[in-house]
């Protein structure tokens, strides 16, 4: 099926209304977070701002924290863990004053969540389109009609990229992991959401189906307009899917901003360069591939100053006993770092500075 | 004589819903320090192989061979040996390790059964495996638990522990595919140092093809489609001018860590063969013949040989048209042409 099949069934949605002029609505407004799991601050002082129609990517490696900010934008962080400080608001709701019921509802509707072991939650004894009815018997409110439900779910199928006919009879174990990643895709669209998150949405697929993921989830983004956020260490996913970056390292925000700020800027973090230059490519010469030094910083026994200073080629005094903040220049591109930020004004207000 | 030979292999899984071999007709051989690749998509075979190779598994049919004698007929010492010679490296290091021995048992099993070195030199035997590996070699790291050890550690630690053993041939299935970014470069070096001052050969198992690129350059490269060897070669020569369209799509699509390359359009074949990703194999003809963007009729009817590439030395393809294949990142308006009237054909 090619893109133009889909073109006719699914609307391109309306502009919304925009806030002062030709700025996008903010949709989610993280402020100033710290979330903690008993002595590990998992996430400390992020703030970032989610706004309408961009596509964002939230990169790191493992244990950065990069998982639990995603899930804090759906106010699902868990026992034990807690927010510590700082908020998480949806148009303007503070996520962690919702009750149960409006929680629901904000999961239902407005922001909607693929998980990374999306492809393992299916349940195995019921076919693909049982579960889709399960949906709909729980959200009479959005699809009074179930037909049409019915109907909206048969068009999202068909936008990734699957047939309908094949898919509603099939049982989990029928599919491939590329087709359960997509049905999953579908399902969290159906009850149409604001935001879409995807954690880690090509991790566990092979080149093909990966890059097939990327079609698609760009196509959502166009088609319907739906504002993505997705959770990934993998930098090419970044380059091919993300307008707009954010760097996370040991629970901190390092770098925020747009996508080609964040590969080509002169003015980056030296843990975002050299994240960069330890990816192995086919077209990147093998010679120029550096690994990082050291490892990640125990979350329990953090460097006193900036987190990155013991792995850091670049590291001065300062670096070994204060911590940097977080910089936006008049552009909006935020890094964290003492040599990067040398000579940069604070512009204040840009909507992703430390805030401290 | 190869230090290891695969020689018309094929294998079933019992539980398999279909009948379709993992292994069809699989011949490969591996020189003693060189590095052969083996790439392709989950459920192509690669991870089979390797357990064919390292004898966990027995085929339904053909023979492996280690240093020129059938591995399922070896016994006693020249089993030993084969065991001690040919080592696995998971691409789980967690669950390669036993919880609970310790760093020191970790190694110290291998050495002690298979008595590489006099007991009593067992601890600095150990210890020179860790430095070997990068790793620490206090005595309080020796008591660490694989719990207690980051993933870079953990996968240094086994490959530790294969190294005790004298391998000659290291079986590294997707060896960096779970580590962090900014591990892998290191973890990749470390093996090729190895590889070189050991002269070490490697069965490098992966579906990254950077990765196989810096890992396995100079070495060659085994294509692998539903149980198939669709085409082999050099690295560089299969990766620069690939002649099976699998290839071809595999390296076309390839997401690009650099914005610049990412964005550019893929090639239409591209496009297509990604469309076509859900489809089942063949049954009879080219096996890939149904995701194929440049499928004529004559593959659907006849299964493809193996063919040589003008050109290129040891540089094989398992297709009709190879020249129906396009350069990477070029696409002629003829072959565009050819893709339609094969599109139109399947749909």
């Amino acid at each position: 099926m090619t893109a133009d099949d889909t073109a006719h069934v699914i609307p391109v949605r309306a502009p919304e209304a925009r806030a002062n002029g030709n700025r996008p609505a903010t949709l989610l407004e993280v402020k100033d977070l710290t979330v903690t799991f008993g002595k590990v601050r998992a996430v400390e002082g992020v703030s970032l701002e989610i706004e309408q129609g961009k596509v964002y990517g939230l990169v790191g490696e493992s244990g950065c924290g990069k998982s639990t900010l995603a899930y804090s934008l759906l106010g699902m962080v868990q026992a034990p863990g807690r927010i510590a400080e700082g908020a998480v608001r949806f148009r303007g709701q503070d996520l962690s004053r919702m009750g149960y019921r409006e929680l629901r509802r904000l999961r239902a509707q407005h922001i909607a969540v693929v998980f990374q072991a999306a492809m393992s939650g299916f349940n195995p004894v019921i076919t693909i389109g049982a579960q889709v009815e399960h949906i709909l018997d729980a959200h009479p409110d959005v699809y009074p009609d179930r037909a049409e439900g019915r109907q909206h779910f048969a068009e999202l199928l068909k936008l990734v990229r699957l047939r309908p006919e094949q898919v509603l009879r099939a049982y989990e174990s029928r599919l491939s992991g590329g087709m359960k990643q997509r049905v999953a895709i579908a399902i969290a669209l159906l009850l149409k959401p604001e935001v879409l998150v995807l954690d880690e949405p090509t991790t566990a697929l092979d080149v093909l189906s990966q890059r097939q993921v990327i079609d698609v989830v760009r196509d959502v983004h166009e088609r319907l307009g739906t504002t993505v956020v997705f959770v990934t260490h993998d930098l090419a996913v970044v380059a091919e899917l993300a307008e707009r970056v954010a760097v996370m390292y040991a629970g901190r925000l390092v770098e925020s901003g747009t996508v080609e700020e964040i590969f080509f800027d002169d003015r980056r973090h030296p843990y975002v360069k050299a994240l960069i230059s330890a990816m192995p490519s086919v077209a990147a010469d093998p010679s120029t591939l550096k690994s990082i030094p050291g490892q990640v910083p125990d979350l329990t026994a953090l460097p006193p100053g900036c987190r990155f200073e013991p792995r850091c080629a670049l590291a001065e005094p300062i670096c070994h006993e204060v911590e940097p903040t977080l910089l936006a220049n008049a552009e909006g591109h935020a890094v964290s770092c003492h040599a990067a930020n040398r000579g940069v004004v604070n512009t204040g207000d840009t909507g992703e500075g430390s805030g401290q | 004589m190869s230090l290891l030979s695969v020689e018309h292999v094929t294998h079933r899984y019992p539980t398999a819903r279909d009948d379709r071999p993992v292994l069809n007709d699989v011949s490969v051989g591996i020189e003693p320090g060189q590095t052969l690749a083996v790439v392709g998509e989950s459920g192509c075979g690669k991870t089979t192989l390797g357990r064919a190779v390292t004898g966990l598994l027995r085929p339904l049919a053909g023979t492996v061979s280690f240093e020129g004698e059938d591995i399922w007929k070896l016994h006693g010492h020249a089993h030993q040996k084969y065991r001690r010679s040919v080592q696995l490296i998971h691409q789980d290091p967690y669950g390669a390790l036993n919880p609970g021995l310790t760093v020191e048992e970790a190694i110290a099993g291998g050495l002690r059964h298979q008595r590489i070195v006099p007991r009593r030199e067992i601890r600095g035997e150990v210890q020179r495996l860790l430095g070997l590996a990068g790793l620490d070699t206090t005595r309080a790291f020796m008591d660490r638990y694989p719990h207690q050890l980051s993933g870079g550690q953990r996968q240094r630690l086994v490959i530790a522990r294969a190294m005790a053993l004298r391998p000659s041939l290291l079986v590294a299935d997707e060896a960096v595919s779970m580590l962090d970014v900014s591990m892998r470069i290191s973890i990749l070096d470390l093996l090729k140092s190895l590889g070189t001052s050991n002269g070490l050969a490697y069965l490098f198992i992966s579906h990254d093809f950077g990765v196989v690129r810096y890992f396995a350059a100079g070495g060659r490269i085994i294509v692998m489609f539903f149980g198939v060897v669709v085409e082999s070669g050099p690295v560089e020569e299969v990766i620069a001018r690939p002649r099976h369209p699998y290839t071809y799509l595999l390296l076309d699509a390839i997401p690009e860590p650099d914005p610049r390359r990412a964005r550019k359009r893929r090639s239409e074949a591209t496009r297509i063969g990604v469309e076509r990703i859900d489809a089942h194999p063949a049954d009879s003809g080219c096996v890939f013949a149904n995701r194929c963007p440049f499928v004529q009729d004559r593959c659907r009817a006849e299964t493809p040989p193996g063919q040589r590439v003008d050109g290129a030395e040891g540089h094989v393809t398992a297709c009709w048209y190879p020249e129906l294949v396009p350069k990477i990142g070029e696409e002629t308006a003829d072959q565009a042409k050819t893709m339609e009237a094969a599109a139109k054909e399947v749909t």
